[in-house]
């Protein structure tokens, strides 16, 4: 089983270096275990995240592709659908089988279809347009609503956080 | 390992320990000696028996010491062990002895083979441990009640040897699961392993005939209880060592390259045979332990005690883990048999017109499965999805299978078709969810309906309420309906969802015309609202993916993706880097414009 789940694993790591998305870096952590990558995700432009690179981990199972890998910032995160703990929370990482939150169709859940590429493409589309109604971070999701401003400032401030940046003007 | 626990409890460390046990070991030696040199010293044979474990230690003993001689080397030796058997206090050091020297072998087999143990092994070891030693504990003082302390000694050693060899083989399976992930693993370390594994598996069977010979002299009963484990013991390391040799067989498969037709048809026609050799190997094992249950709890008459009730539950354990590994099996061959019928074989030209690999493995295909919307997978890929989920992985057509498992009893339908005199909307309609209130209560719904009856015939609660859903709702699928009302069991909370745009709205299939002309709308508002953020952001993901797709020809240049995995993580790591800095430089110099300007 880890067999086939490792071939398409290579072949995805290949494509992803030979064809990167802008801003998107993913990869093996180590190549001794091929089944913890790390990403490294631009935040898009013209959103709060902007200019942020934002490291996360994604752990897949050994029967990849059928069941979706796990992913999880490694940097500080405040996102209505990133729990505090950095998870993730989108629709494409959830099996079609379990429905935590309850209320997703299984047409935008997780197929073996799906890949790390499109996973990050989606994560990105996130990071720009939060999805205040599956609060992963019921903070981040009153605020995103109520008091964008804040929001904003926070965001900047992990951002700043992200490449290393401490200096405040 | 007992290592890992000694270190976790206040212990002394290995090295104290070993020097604390050799030299108890050598006070008693002396004691020993210092009693037969005495010339009153005369000797009743009488066979005690000594754990085997301690010849050991009295081989050892033998080398480092020496005797001034009134009799002969090994007439001295004899004597001094028959005074140390027999006094209490020598047996228990050379017990302690006994154990010290299989935790310096598993020290050295663990860092000849393994080398540093990673944390989840290390965790499972420790939870193995433990248990076994419970489940033993259990076994020994509470099923066959021994009396006698050598009795008792006896199955201790047997025990603790076989212990040590069931913690090994489960660190020989964890460490093998863990070099399966990874595509570069050195020759050496898979012969050290699979050495240990097959060196495992010789001890079984060496025990085993142990076992078949103290069974010969006792009875069928110790025999039992003696085999069950070690046969058990062989299985699981059996078991590893197939999937261990079938991993290798995969890996050279790749290395060699490219798959002609006949070897890739060949594949298609293994992965059955792979799948039985599996199945057989877990459910063995799992009968095997139940059966050795079920034998230790009807052989002890135990049945009101502690030790019953721990057994029973193992037995309760076992069953549900048989239970589901048959309910497995069946939606496997459920789902070939279905294959086998609906989905048939894709020709050549089919195949040949389509130049996508496989979307589920991403390999070539030689041979094919179509889908009726004509999306082609591998037979075995298309397998294993399907006994998941019940989609075309592409588009997510839902194919039409009714699996077995399918089929679970919903809620116990009460239907009451009391006739009403007016056509009303509205049904009464009453749920209780037991299981809120206690874990086993059942949970149903009671319905008072009078729907107009549609084409086809609403055959569950759930279809029913789902249409009630449907004639607010228009626009909303009724798969999807159905699959909210799943969840909530209540038309009111689906509404709810609705209403918040916690389902996804879909247009109207046209094969779902529902006479949705009586339904009054005038949720018309609320409804665009649901749908705005839907479409909007998939809107936006096209839009992502197009950039990308224009961007990609430009990041391109350079990257490479090397054959060396040192090389691949260098370029990896570089990568990484450079986007970093690009980041900041970018960041920065942002910063700076609107202050210069």
């Amino acid at each position: 089983m880890a067999g086939s789940a490792l071939r398409r694993l290579m072949a995805e790591y290949k494509q992803l270096t030979l064809n990167p998305p802008e801003g998107i870096i993913a990869g093996p952590i180590n190549e001794e275990n091929f089944f913890e990558w790390e990403a490294l995700i631009t935040g898009p432009e013209g959103t709060c995240f902007e200019g942020g690179v934002f490291p996360a981990k994604l752990i897949f199972p050994c029967d990849y592709p059928l069941s979706p890998p796990k992913m999880q910032f490694t940097c500080e995160m405040f996102h209505p659908n990133i729990y505090s703990d950095g998870r993730v929370c989108i629709s494409i990482l959830h099996a079609p089988g379990d429905d935590p939150m309850g209320y997703e169709s299984s047409a935008e859940r997780w197929s073996p279809v799906q890949s790390v590429e499109k996973i990050l493409l989606s994560v990105v589309s996130m990071l720009a347009e939060p999805n205040d109604e599956s609060g992963a971070n019921v903070d981040a999701a009153k605020m995103w609503r109520e008091n964008r401003e804040e929001f904003n400032k926070i965001a900047d401030r992990i951002v700043r956080k992200t490449l290393g940046i401490y200096i405040r003007e | 390992m007992p290592i890992i626990v000694l270190e976790r409890l206040p212990l002394p460390n290995l090295k104290t320990y070993t020097g604390a046990s050799v030299l108890a070991l050598s006070a008693c030696i002396y004691y020993a000696t210092h009693i037969v040199k005495d010339p009153d010293w005369n000797k009743p044979k009488s066979d005690l028996d000594v754990s085997p474990s301690n010849n050991e230690d009295f081989i050892n003993n033998n080398t480092n010491h020496s005797s001034p001689d009134d009799r002969t080397f090994s007439q001295f030796t004899g004597d001094t062990f028959s005074v140390m058997t027999k006094e209490p206090i020598c047996v228990w050091i050379m017990i302690n002895m006994a154990y010290c020297w299989l935790i310096l072998i598993g020290r050295c087999v663990q860092k000849f083979v393994f080398g540093q143990l990673r944390v989840s092994e290390q965790q499972h070891l420790e939870e193995k441990f433990w248990n076994f030693v419970f489940y033993k504990f259990i076994f020994v003082f509470g099923v066959i009640n021994v009396q006698y302390l050598e009795e008792v000694l006896l199955w201790c050693s047997w025990f603790s040897l076989l212990g040590f060899l069931h913690l090994l083989s489960q660190l020989g399976k964890d460490r093998f699961e863990y070099l399966s992930f990874s595509p570069t693993t050195p020759a050496w370390s898979h012969v050290k392993l699979l050495g240990l594994l097959g060196c495992i598996f010789v001890f079984s069977l060496f025990m085993f005939l142990i076992s078949i010979f103290v069974g010969f002299f006792q009875g069928l009963n110790t025999f039992a209880f003696m085999s069950a484990e070690v046969i058990l013991l062989g299985i699981r390391t059996l078991h590893v060592i197939v999937r261990y040799a079938l991993h290798l067989y995969d890996i050279c498969r790749d290395t060699n390259g490219s798959l002609s037709r006949d070897t890739a048809t060949a594949l298609e026609k293994r992965g059955p045979v792979i799948y039985y050799i599996e199945l057989g190997f877990e459910l063995n094992a799992l009968i095997i332990d139940f059966v050795h249950h079920m034998h230790m709890l009807l052989w002890s008459n135990i049945f009101l005690s502690m030790a019953s009730l721990v057994i029973c539950m193992q037995l309760r354990y076992l069953f549900h883990e048989m239970q589901r590994r048959w309910k497995k099996h069946r939606n496997y061959l459920w789902v070939l048999n279905h294959m086998e019928q609906n989905y048939p074989m894709a020709s050549a030209e089919e195949i040949a017109a389509n130049s996508d690999n496989c979307a589920i493995c991403w390999e070539k295909m030689e041979t094919a499965r179509k889908l009726p919307c004509s999306h082609l997978f591998h037979t075995m890929c298309l397998q294993s999805w399907l006994e998941q989920d019940k989609s075309c992985p592409t588009c997510r057509l839902a194919l039409n299978i009714e699996s077995p498992s399918d089929n679970r009893p919903e809620s116990p339908e009460i239907q009451h078709n009391a006739p009403q005199p007016a056509r009303r909307p509205l049904n009464h309609f009453f749920h209780f969810d037991g299981s809120r209130y206690v874990s086993w209560l059942p949970s149903f719904s009671v319905e008072v309906s009078q729907l107009p009856r549609l084409s086809r015939a609403p055959n569950s609660q759930l279809d029913a309420m789902a249409r009630q859903v449907q004639q607010l709702f228009p626009h909303y699928l009724l798969p999807t309906i159905i699959e909210d009302l799943r969840v909530t069991r209540s038309v009111e909370l689906t509404i709810e969802n609705i209403l918040d745009g916690r389902l996804n709205s879909q247009t109207l299939r046209e094969s779902e015309t529902i006479s949705t002309t009586s339904s009054n709308v005038p949720l018309s508002i609320l409804q665009s609202n649901v749908e705005q953020p839907d479409t909007s952001s998939s809107q936006n993901w096209d839009d992502i993916n197009e950039e990308n797709v224009e961007n990609e020809d430009g990041i391109a240049v350079g990257s490479r993706f090397s054959k060396s995995p040192s090389e691949r993580e260098q370029i990896l790591h570089k990568r990484k880097e450079k986007l970093i800095q690009t980041a900041r430089k970018r960041y920065v110099d942002k910063q700076r414009t609107p202050i210069s300007t």
